[in-house]
């Protein structure tokens, strides 16, 4: 496949100088999370995960891949991972978020599209990680517009397959035609893998990605405890991981992690304040190595005790139900699962979200919503208004934060973030009063 | 155990019991909410209603016969609707059973299954009120018309001559003489050939639709128009429902309702089987459950999610979680067409 970098000696120059800077980011944002002693100790193979994906220069998991085995990228949660893994395929979510690959993106996407787009066309076109110069197809839905017209531009350097999502998922019509499209991934991914899919193996894939499922629950459930046993940026960096690595391997790490939470549960052991204000990490996806926000909000005082990104909380969340297991049944169930509980704001209406997030707010006892928009992310952008509205009705108080990659305003960003936590710290203390006395004797 | 165990074993007893009890001298009565049918013979352990009603109905004493002398087994009949509602439906009916081993079958063969949109359930659903229509008026005006004619007697059960029932469940006690065309008279000749006709289309339908018949079932049609006052009740937290839509693909009467429904606690359809697997297949705590008298009986659970067989990738052992890293091997798996790249 030849590929842009290998036209011209400048290129090769830029592409080296970008794979520099985007090692140093990362690297930067690796030993702030190595340093942060709450972590979990489980958690550095998640590390070591990224590190292998961003800096070794190593081919996603190296020695799990088969010579030969064919690794499809996917660019969204909407991608049905159950087919690669059933023809005996490896995915690789694909969704950029370094800053170094968004400014490499700039050439081939306009420079107002979001940041995820920006890096994603940067990372695929100068294939800058060796993960991307190694897949043979990739998987692109058509969620929202940058997505769309990122597959297009992609298809001059490598198969593309796109995955024409619904926009309206409550007719019938629209789900009947969904299916069809999963039909015709099957059909393209039996195809670049001379593999057929049958009830066996894709049976045997959605087991192995169940088991990744019920252990990204399981980390759902432990991050509602009370007290809190784990932060935020780790359980998400956790979540993360899943992109870059294969499911059973992932699986396994996180059955250890979530042991580990367990026992930090049992003994009572806390990573934060109590009177820390709990926050709902809301809008677009926070993605590795772009930590900042998550960072910024643990580092001020706040906890994110859960996010609705689909790059952690969202990522592993939906399960495919099957009760016979036949074919028909396996196929629809996945088209469902991919779909149907799926609250990103491509699809309108999109009553589910608001839903899902009062959800959120309750069982995690949310103090603050902090709403992520990434510069460009029209569509999250969209919906902030409708959520504000709602979170009001519920008496929580929420902060848009608009940023991209650049970590250039942090400053500005810390000093909104504290004023942010100060106020709903204040708040939950207030109201810690009114229903304990006691409590704020002192 | 899991629900669906449960359920299939209660299943095959009451089978048993309907088809083969009476050889032991058991009678639960003559107005069963389901199709115990009569034309078993001597052996069944029971009464389907509707061949009770189409009796009397049509002359046998006519209407007022089926209240007066039989008020007590109307009651019989009505407590038993009240207790179980639907669950006649998924739990009991040996019709229901038979489509159940045929689906069984299905499976086995590797198929997948038909279903119904949206769409065709309504354009279907007149169907079900046709054939009550069928049962109940039919004898009704047959009766005064005819008198004692053979056209009375030939239309005297119409429902049963069109009831896949009559045709298959006798022939679980290896009774054949009812796969027939009765020739004693025009009437006779039609009404056997299209209820061949419908037990032939209801075998190919129970084969590549899950509860096919039940679908069309005036039997069903009058247990779920009694939903209302059963004490048996499907309930749904609308708020924590996800909308993920599993529930609606694993039920076999394809409902949509169960899985769009915002704002109803109450979601025993009726249409509904009250079977559980969408309760059994739910993955979010509590939100669909069974509630008898109001009190929960069953309820969705993670736990039972994911301990599911299928979806946990294993077949026997209950915690899906230890991921030991099952890496498939390279030569498994037939080629399609070797070496093609896609475009
Ligand atoms: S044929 Fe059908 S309606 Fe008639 S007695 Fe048998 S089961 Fe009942
Ligand atoms: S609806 Fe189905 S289960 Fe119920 S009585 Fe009719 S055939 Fe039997
Ligand atoms: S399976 Fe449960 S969570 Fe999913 S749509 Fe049905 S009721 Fe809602
Ligand atoms: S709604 Fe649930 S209980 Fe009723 S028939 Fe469908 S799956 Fe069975």
């Amino acid at each position: 496949m030849p590929r842009q970098e290998d036209t011209t000696e400048e290129l090769q120059r830029r592409k080296a100088r970008f794979v520099r800077a985007l090692g140093r980011s990362t690297e930067k944002v690796l030993h702030e999370l190595e340093a942060d002693d709450r972590r979990p100790a489980t958690m550095n193979r998640f590390l070591d995960v990224l590190r292998r994906a961003f800096l070794s220069g190593e081919e996603v998991d190296g020695p799990a891949l088969h010579p030969g085995q064919k690794v499809i990228g996917t660019y969204c949660i909407m991608a049905p991972e159950e087919f690669i893994y059933a023809a005996g395929a490896v995915p690789i979510r694909l969704c950029g978020g370094s800053y170094e690959a968004a400014l490499a993106g700039d050439d081939l996407v306009p420079r107002d599209i979001c940041p995820v787009v920006r890096a994603s066309a940067g990372l695929t076109s100068f294939g800058l990680l060796p993960i991307y110069r190694r897949f043979d197809a990739v998987i692109v839905p058509t969620t929202c517009d940058g997505k769309r017209k990122l597959g297009e531009a992609l298809s001059d350097f490598l198969p593309v397959w796109m995955l024409e999502v619904p926009h309206i998922k409550e007719t019938e019509r629209s789900r009947i035609e969904w299916l069809e499209q999963i039909y015709a991934v099957k059909r393209n991914i039996e195809k670049l893998t001379c593999r057929k899919i049958n009830r066996k193996t894709l049976r045997e894939a959605i087991g192995r990605i169940a088991r990744a499922q019920y252990q990204a629950r399981r980390l759902h459930e432990l991050r509602s405890a009370d007290p809190i046993v784990v932060l935020g940026q780790h359980a998400m960096l956790a979540l993360n991981a899943y992109a870059y690595d294969t499911v059973d391997e992932w699986a396994g790490a996180m059955t250890r992690f979530n042991d580990e939470l367990e026992q930090r549960r049992r003994q009572g052991r806390s990573v934060a304040d109590k009177r820390a204000p709990r926050v709902l990490l809301a809008g677009s996806p926070v993605v590795f190595p772009n930590w900042k926000l998550p960072m910024l909000i643990e580092e001020m005082g706040g906890v994110v005790v859960i996010d609705e990104t689909c790059m952690a909380d969202r990522l592993l969340y939906d399960p495919v139900g099957v009760s016979e297991g036949s074919m028909t049944e396996m196929i629809r169930g996945i088209a469902a699962r991919l779909i149907m509980p799926c609250t990103c704001p491509s699809f309108s209406p999109n009553e589910d979200r608001m839903y899902r997030l009062r959800q959120l707010v309750e069982k995690f006892r949310v103090d603050g919503v902090i709403y992520h928009v990434l510069k460009g992310c029209m569509i999250y952008d969209f919906e902030v208004a409708r959520v504000e509205r709602m979170m009001k009705e519920a008496g929580v108080p929420l902060l848009r934060v608009e940023t991209d990659y650049n970590p250039e305003d942090v400053e500005q960003l810390r000093t909104r973030i504290e004023a942010f936590l100060e106020m709903t710290g204040a708040k939950k203390s207030e109201a810690r009063c009114e229903s304990n006395e006691i409590l704020c004797g002192n | 155990m899991r629900m669906s165990t449960l359920r299939w074993t209660v299943l095959v007893i009451a089978f048993i019991v309907l088809t083969y009890g009476g050889l032991v001298g058991i009678s639960l009565g003559d107005f069963l909410p389901t199709f115990a049918c009569w034309y078993v013979g001597e052996s069944r352990g029971g009464d389907c209603f509707l061949w009770h009603v189409q009796h009397h109905f049509s002359g046998h004493g006519g209407p007022g016969y089926l209240v007066r002398p039989n008020a007590p087994m109307l009651l019989y009949f009505f407590l038993l609707l009240l207790v179980l509602g639907k669950a006649w439906c998924g739990w009991i009916c040996p019709l229901g059973f038979i489509m159940d081993v045929l689906d069984l079958a299905r499976r086995r063969l590797n198929m997948g299954y038909l279903f119904f949109s949206q769409r065709l359930r309504a354009r279907l659903a007149p169907i079900k009120w046709v054939l009550l229509f069928l049962s109940l008026v039919v004898p009704l005006s047959c009766f005064p018309f005819f008198m004692r004619s053979q056209i009375a007697s030939d239309l005297s059960q119409p429902y049963c001559q069109w009831c896949p029932a009559k045709y298959v469940v006798p022939l679980c006690v290896g009774n054949v003489e009812e796969i027939a065309v009765n020739f004693r008279s025009g009437v006779g000749i039609f009404m056997t050939a299209v209820g061949l006709v419908v037990a032939g289309l209801f075998l190919i339908g129970a084969l590549t639709k899950r509860r096919f018949w039940c679908s069309f079932c005036p039997m069903g049609l009058v247990i779920g128009l009694c939903r209302k006052i059963s004490i048996v009740k499907l309930k749904k937290n609308c708020q924590a429902c996800t909308r993920c839509g599993i529930c609606y693909n694993v039920c076999p009467l394809d409902i949509e309702e169960i899985f769009t429904e915002r704002t109803r606690t109450n979601v025993t359809y009726q249409d509904c089987i009250l079977c559980m697997k969408c309760i059994e297949n739910c993955p979010e705590e509590g939100v669909l459950s069974a509630t008898f008298c109001g009190r929960t009986i069953y309820r969705a659970t993670q736990k039972g999610f994911f301990s599911n067989p299928v979806a946990s990738g294993r077949r026997a052992r209950q915690e899906p979680a230890v991921g030991a890293a099952d890496t498939i091997s390279a030569d498994e798996g037939e080629p399609v067409l070797s070496g093609s790249r896609p475009s």
